[in-house]
């Protein structure tokens, strides 16, 4: 027994030299360096994002383009030398009571590295003061004018909105240049609605531009009839429209119906559910002639380094996910949030986020949906919102707006695919 | 009598005590942003069954009480930079003038069709507060905290012990109620308001005091929310969401003895904070619809009617 123990003994100690000096072996080797960066801690970036609830339509898109960056940053091996990129993601229900506890928790409890801000605006705006008061680096995804009155230095907002009346004013731009002279205003009584109204009503005063129309409708509105009767008789040249994507499709149909007259050069501006694939579809050719705003298209002039790939990427995606096939809204720029902290990341070769917030605010950044430069308030310098026109849609066909022509960008002049057709009724035909 | 009293009392001071020591040692935020959402929930569901559990007039306005509670925060601080206790006092008078009103409207409406009235309600002035330009319409608010007051380092904390000082209030409240004159004859009304009525219960006035004590306790419960997020807007704050989970909290609770609502809230409320932080997508709104389920066929009178009918049982057995 006992020379049985001893042999048994000195094997076991031969075996542990060997493995000793295999494991030394190993690490020396390039295999070996590699297992032991992907033990390296991950960079945990930390969100809420609405999956259920009226806003979840975008906000599952966007989570989809983020979850693709991480996919490709964790292909080609991470950051900071090997460092994964690992997601935390609570929904939020898209209510704006739930992320305050969200967000603590992310910082306090899941002690992140990065924070992402959740899709639109009610769910981020509870969000803004915490963040602020603790000093983090926060990447906006498509709210409006949040930081406005907060003031945060360290707020980096994805979206293409720019100085907040320029989405009015380019809209306005297009109308004046084809002859129009007065304006119509219809918008929700919502927060997005009402904040877009708000801006074209400070423009239209500052060019002397008379608002004919001034007309806010409560939310779930179906029937517009009386009211574009009502729009009809003012006669104005322009008529913006800031509406949510039930009521867009309910004033598309009225307009089909009741026609708004041969006075209106232009129809649209702020119609929110036009950059949706399914909406495109059930309206079809209802959507011809309404300029309408966007953030990409698939026209020549949108395509940078990596959105091919990207969408590609996505189309084949979001078939298992069930969310937009198209998802040209919000996907992109949910990729571009990640490689702008990718690009500052890797400039700073850190994760503080004073550094990193310094970096975004004085660099340009190249992503898959354009140079990206931010002003002081932490939005886009200059503005990127997209206002384009439907032409030749048919009903029924969403692989229709694949192809470019379908939605031709009147502004901004660098991205332009064309010309205006007016007046409104024409350009319907 | 006494003595269950006694009892109360000293639980409810030690309930305060726990609190504001937890806010003087706890460091880590989270808690106390968890914790304020089911206090909030807790006092709701009690302040709701004072009305919906003892008189038996089904409420669906809570959303309503809530965000005009919200609302006339967000407005006192916006006018005057009126401190909390002020914000949260003048939210109890206009819940009790609401409440008042809510109580006229039982004189005519019994049923499904007092709930249905008080829906409507909700609408009506969630619409306003969508037209009132002053309080950021329909777009919403957001608005800036005061520095703490000593001894609190930290806003959340108060607010968070605030809460807490509600949930103690209302408990005290619907407590008193139910074992005075007030509670006995709420549920002879509830049974048969006819009946009650013909034995000389003066229904008119108890469901008036009802409910302008269930008012006033909603909106004042609803006034510290609008610092707590520091932003306001219609949807938020009238969510009917607050109507269906105080309803829910409380049915599941069990609304025949003042501790039911506070089981359900505590039970109903911490499962959703642990389900948003754990299973995030829309299983996490599965998990409550079937817990909702399960109660309604298994356990109609409650978790406080299953105890009973459990304790009833075993009795039977012994003897």
């Amino acid at each position: 027994m006992s020379k049985r123990d001893s042999k048994s003994g000195s094997i076991s100690r031969r075996r542990l030299l060997a493995t000793a000096s295999a494991g030394a072996a190993l690490a020396a080797s390039p295999l070996g360096i590699n297992l032991l960066h992907a033990q390296q801690p991950p960079i945990r970036i930390g969100m809420s994002m609405p999956q259920t609830g009226g806003l979840a339509g975008g906000g599952k898109p966007s989570l989809l383009g983020i979850e693709i960056w991480r996919d490709d940053v964790n292909a080609k091996g991470g950051l900071l030398g090997g460092r994964k990129i690992e997601l935390v993601v609570y929904d939020d229900k898209s209510s704006a009571s739930e992320t305050p506890a969200i967000y603590s928790k992310l910082i306090d409890v899941d002690k992140v590295d990065l924070l992402f801000a959740p899709y639109a605006t009610v769910p981020t705006a509870p969000i803004m003061p915490l963040v602020k008061q603790r000093g983090l680096l926060l990447i906006g995804n498509f709210s409006f004018q949040v930081n406005s009155k907060v003031g945060h230095d360290m707020w980096f907002n994805n979206a293409p909105w720019g100085p907040p009346d320029s989405w009015a004013s380019s809209f306005l731009d297009i109308g004046q240049k084809a002859g129009g002279k007065s304006m119509a205003l219809l918008a929700a009584d919502q927060e997005f609605a009402q904040n877009l109204a708000k801006t074209a009503r400070e423009v239209a005063a500052k060019r002397n531009l008379p608002v004919v129309f001034d007309q806010a409708y409560p939310p779930n509105t179906v029937e517009f009839s009386s009211i574009i009767r009502a729009l009809k008789a003012a006669k104005p040249d322009i008529v913006y429209v800031a509406s949510y994507p039930p009521d867009s499709a309910g004033i598309l149909r009225a307009v089909n119906e009741i026609g708004v007259g041969d006075n209106v050069k232009l129809f649209g501006g702020g119609m929110v559910g036009l950059q949706f694939g399914t909406v495109m579809e059930n309206l079809g050719s209802l959507l011809n002639g309404v300029v309408n705003y966007n953030s990409w298209l698939p026209e020549k002039s949108m395509y940078f380094d990596g959105t091919k790939d990207f969408f590609e990427k996505y189309t084949k995606r979001a078939i298992e996910a069930k969310v937009d096939p198209l998802g040209y809204y919000l996907a992109p720029f949910g990729y571009a949030s990640g490689q702008l902290v990718e690009q500052a990341i890797n400039a700073t070769k850190s994760l503080d986020q004073k550094g990193l917030a310094k970096y975004l605010r004085e660099n340009t950044h190249k992503t898959i949906v354009g140079p990206i430069a931010f002003s002081a308030d932490g939005e886009r310098k200059e503005t990127a919102v997209l206002q384009a026109q439907f032409r030749g849609v048919v009903d029924k066909n969403i692989e229709q707006f694949r192809s470019s022509g379908k939605q031709v960008i009147l502004f901004p002049e660098n991205l332009k695919s064309g010309e205006l057709v007016a007046p409104f009724e024409a350009a319907r035909k | 009598m006494k003595r269950s009293n006694i009892a109360f009392w000293v639980g409810a001071a030690v309930f305060l005590v726990a609190i504001f020591v937890m806010t003087q040692v706890v460091g880590n935020q989270y808690p106390f942003f968890a914790g304020y959402v089911i206090l909030q929930f807790i006092a709701l569901a009690v302040a709701w069954s004072i009305l919906g559990g003892y008189a038996g007039y089904v409420n669906f306005g809570t959303s309503a009480f809530f965000g005009v509670g919200v609302y006339t925060a967000v407005f006192l601080t916006k006018a005057f930079e009126a401190p909390l206790l002020v914000q949260i006092v003048t939210a109890a008078v206009i819940g009790a003038l609401m409440g008042f009103a809510l109580g006229l409207l039982t004189l005519r409406m019994q049923g499904i069709f007092f709930s249905i009235a008080t829906i409507a309600l909700t609408i009506i002035i969630e619409t306003t507060v969508m037209n009132w330009r002053f309080v950021g319409g329909a777009a919403g608010i957001q608005i800036a905290r005061p520095p703490a007051t000593p001894p609190f380092d930290n806003y959340v904390q108060m607010l968070f012990f605030v809460q807490a000082l509600l949930v103690v209030l209302a408990v005290a409240i619907s407590r008193y109620i139910q074992n005075s004159w007030i509670g006995r004859g709420l549920q002879a009304l509830k049974d048969d308001e006819l009946a009650a009525e013909c034995t000389g219960v003066p229904t008119l006035r108890l469901k008036l005091l009802a409910c302008v004590i269930s008012g006033a306790l909603l909106c004042a419960i609803g006034a510290p929310s609008a610092m707590y997020l520091q932003f306001a807007n219609p949807d938020s704050a009238f969510n009917l969401n607050y109507s269906v989970s105080t309803l829910a909290m409380s049915l599941i609770g069990g609304t025949s003895h003042w501790s039911g609502p506070i089981i359900g809230a505590i039970l109903l409320g911490t499962t959703q904070q642990l389900l948003t932080v754990t299973i995030s997508s829309e299983v996490n709104v599965l998990v409550l619809g079937i817990m909702l389920v399960l109660f309604v066929v298994g356990a109609p009178e409650g978790i406080i009617g299953l105890v009973r009918k459990l304790r009833g049982n075993r009795k039977e057995g012994g003897t």
